[in-house]
């Protein structure tokens, strides 16, 4: 395929892959605290099932995972890890930041050990603000994230022309819909 | 159930300990074995949460194991001394965070000693059924995740079923699924909502189901019996030296329940209820013991519902609440173990010094004592009946 | 701004805790000089003041004569107003005039920090707070891990928290913290920096709300 070498990619073909590609996530949960309980909600009960909209919750290691889903409090001596096991997962990737904890260090943002939000370690692509968010919000925010991968350039990131998607602002749920 | 004396089972369990390690060690000289150090978490689907324990082994038994606690360090005792009373209870919650309720509850009654204000009637048995629910919705998902780590997946998607329920109770009535932040210095912010004490006694009735559909499902699988049954044995001397609390110490033998043997304003003097004991100390006496308290919990939800008086839900208390010099001491028996705050205050806005004493604290500070001479697939077994939550142990 | 006027204390004639008294006597006879004050709210809690150079041997008195054999915590309190008041100090501006003067709590007390702990008596259902003042120029006391194995990890999280040392603990690290972690964080000197950065837009308005004539809440508060 030598349009994709030259880092062009015919548009149907794009969406041919952004369609498969959004509706077949595996999230990795990377839940810390009450968020992750929350996540848990939204993935493995039966009434705020995220598996029918094809996200699949239990990859078994972060090398398998599309999405990673940051709930809960980050601390500074977390912090390591949290930027070991992003690295560890395979592009393309994306990042939910869940909780208002790991968006900018929430209830605690005073504290001495707490890391204030996520994004100061990894690029996050979405935001769901709460505390901890209802497992309708979280969902949203992967809805949210679906419609955005569907626009997405593929052969932008294949150029390495950065990681995020179009390299647009990373979008916050509850903050309005985007095309 | 079984009626060995721990003594018993605790000499039994280290003869089979140092049997195996003799059986293995001839083998170890011959091959020339080294141990090996294994990490497990922190980020790891059998803790719940952050916790990190590093274990070494002389092949599969553990020789030195040592939690590494931390990963959720949020500074709570640093942050409660620029934070106002409120905003204190409402910081607390998310300690504990499955049974939040109940984490505010020690706070508020040791400030309302402090100011001698007592909540009105309706407000303490309100506190008291917001209480046993919050245990409820913990030891639920206690159970379901007991299966998870045990390798029996299903029960999980129960839990997370049946706890719904109880979140919505608590939802319609203080607004928040977790993190009610409903109780207030004299009193709750403000009364139930109608119907919402029928609403309750039927999600009373689901749970006992629930509890039965658990009984049946992991308590009777001879699997789950096996892999529990004699693992873990924590005499009661150790327990109490450790200060283990809740259903770890009950299930040690020791009859010790701090609704029924401390004087509270709580409503817990007017109903029947029994504390569950098990003299065997292992991990299954552990776990048996939450599931009896979850179903005794429902029962005095019950009780309660039937009797609420009325009147109002707060005491008078000044719109600014700025709590006399003192010091108070007051725990309560938490869905974890024994929670308690030591509120040091200066008649300022806010606490001087808060302690927060909570209860995974103590129970995996027993960790490095009783995984010595334990199998692998034991360890995960044996924390998983200790039963801890990362914001409880780091705070 | 008035509180609610606190009850008056039963006169102590009319009210004897006897288990609690029997407690102190008990102290008395084996510590003698080693216990320095004591406070007790009949039939409510009890507060013991002891020397830190009986801190070891106190541990051991309430745990084998008291039969306080139940370790419920250990940690420490500094007294030390705080330098930086509740951390709502607008950093632009000169820090205002702070009263720093310490007042210790129950108990009394002569030093800075003090350690203090709970023990339990599970039979006769009752605790003792236990406290004991330490030096402030390399403050440090005797280990209870030999009294109370649990008390390891407390002590742990006591050392890092404030800097006590604990004389005869098998294995002082941190607890919490990295080890690369400068300071200890619960003293009222450590500073919370995100507070300092800017001023703190949340702070408490303690003037009446328009509408609120006095401070009486049956105005607001409506009974069912």
């Amino acid at each position: 395929m030598g349009l994709v070498d030259r880092g062009r990619l015919p548009a149907p073909l794009t969406t041919l892959f952004n369609l498969g590609r959004s509706y077949s996530l595996w999230v990795y949960q990377w839940g810390l605290a009450c968020c992750a309980i929350e996540m848990g909600a939204a993935f493995g009960s039966p009434r705020y099932d995220v598996m029918r909209l094809g996200v699949i919750p239990l990859p078994a290691s972060p090398r398998q995972a599309d999405l990673v889903v940051i709930s809960g409090t980050v601390t500074d001596k977390m912090a390591p890890s949290v930027k070991r096991l992003y690295e560890q997962m395979p592009e393309p990737k994306y990042v939910i930041s869940m909780g208002s904890c790991a968006n900018c260090g929430g209830p605690y943002w005073d504290s001495y050990s707490v890391t204030k939000g996520v994004d100061q370690i990894i690029p996050v692509d979405i935001y769901v603000p709460g505390c901890p968010p209802r497992p309708e919000a979280l969902l949203e925010g992967i809805v949210l994230l679906q419609q955005r991968i569907k626009n997405e350039d593929m052969g932008a990131r294949w150029r390495g022309e950065g990681t995020r998607a179009r390299n647009a602002e990373p979008i916050v749920v509850g903050g309005g819909p985007i095309e | 159930m079984t009626d060995v004396k721990v003594n018993d089972m605790a000499d039994r369990q280290k003869l089979s300990y140092i049997a195996a390690q003799a059986a293995d060690a001839r083998l170890n000289v011959e091959l020339e074995t080294e141990g090996m150090t294994l990490n497990i978490g922190p980020q790891h689907p059998a803790t719940h949460g952050t916790l990190r324990i590093i274990v070494r082994l002389d092949g599969e038994q553990v020789i030195w194991a040592e939690p590494g606690a931390g990963y959720m360090h949020r500074g709570y005792e640093k942050l409660t001394e620029v934070r106002t009373f409120p905003q204190v209870t409402a910081l607390v919650n998310r300690i504990d965070w499955l049974g939040s309720f109940a984490n505010e509850v020690p706070f508020i009654l040791a400030a309302e000693k402090l100011m001698d204000v007592e909540a009105p009637p309706r407000a303490q048995w309100i506190r008291t059924i917001l209480f046993e629910l919050s245990r409820i919705a913990n030891v639920s998902l206690f159970l379901g995740d007991l299966g998870v780590q045990l390798g029996a997946i299903t029960p999980v998607f129960m839990a997370f079923r049946d706890r719904e329920y109880v979140l919505n109770l608590i939802e319609s009535a203080t607004g928040g699924r977790f993190h009610p932040n409903f109780d207030r210095i004299g009193g709750l912010k403000e009364d139930l909502p109608a119907g919402w004490i029928t609403e309750t006694k039927q999600v009373m009735k689901k749970l006992r189901n629930f509890c039965d559909e658990i009984d049946d499902l992991l308590f009777g699988n001879e699997i789950f019996q096996s892999r529990l049954r004699g693992i873990g044995v924590i005499p009661p001397e150790v327990a109490k030296q450790y200060g283990l609390s809740g259903a770890n110490l009950r299930a040690s033998g020791v009859d010790w329940d701090l609704r029924r043997d401390q004087k509270l304003p709580l409503a817990y003097d007017k109903v029947d209820f029994k504390v569950w004991t098990h003299p065997d100390g292992d991990s299954f006496a552990r776990c048996w013991i939450r599931l009896q308290e979850t179903r005794e919990a429902t029962k005095i939800v019950d009780q309660l519902l039937d009797g609420i008086p009325s009147g109002s839900v707060m005491a008078k208390v000044p719109r600014i609440i700025k709590v006399p010099e003192g010091e108070a001491w007051v725990s309560t028996e938490n869905p974890l173990g024994e929670m308690g705050y030591y509120v040091v205050s200066k008649g300022d806005l806010g606490p001087f010094r808060v302690k927060i004493r909570s209860a995974s604290f103590n129970n995996i500070s027993i960790v490095p004592w009783v995984l010595r001479g334990v199998y692998v697939p034991d360890i995960i077994s044996i924390l998983a009946s200790l039963y801890f939550i990362l914001g409880d142990i780091d705070r | 701004m008035s509180d609610t006027p606190p009850q008056p204390e039963p006169t102590p004639e009319l009210v004897h805790d006897t288990v609690r008294e029997g407690v102190v006597s008990a102290l008395r006879a084996a510590l003698g000089d080693g216990l320095i004050d004591s406070v007790i709210k009949p039939n409510d809690d009890m507060w013991v003041r002891v020397s830190a150079d009986v801190w070891q041997q106190t541990g051991r008195v309430l745990r084998d004569t008291v039969g306080c054999d139940y370790f419920c915590f250990l940690s420490a309190i500094d007294w030390l107003p705080s330098p930086y008041g509740r951390g709502e100090d607008d950093p632009t501006e000169p820090p205002p005039e702070r009263d720093n003067t310490i007042k210790q709590g129950y108990a009394g007390g002569e030093t800075r920090m003090q350690v203090f702990a709970r023990v339990t008596n599970l039979s006769q259902h009752f605790g003792v707070t236990i406290k004991a003042d330490v030096a402030d120029v390399e403050p440090c006391v005797d280990s209870w891990v030999t009294v109370y194995a649990g008390a390891n990890w407390h002590e742990r999280e006591c050392h890092e928290m404030f800097g006590i040392d604990f004389r005869g603990h098998p294995d002082l690290r941190n607890m919490y913290l990295p080890t690369d972690f400068e300071g200890h964080p619960l003293r009222k000197d450590f500073p919370l920096l995100a507070r300092m950065v800017k001023p703190w837009p949340g702070i408490v308005d303690v003037e009446l709300l328009p509408g609120d004539d006095t401070d009486d809440p049956a105005a607001e508060a409506e009974p069912t």
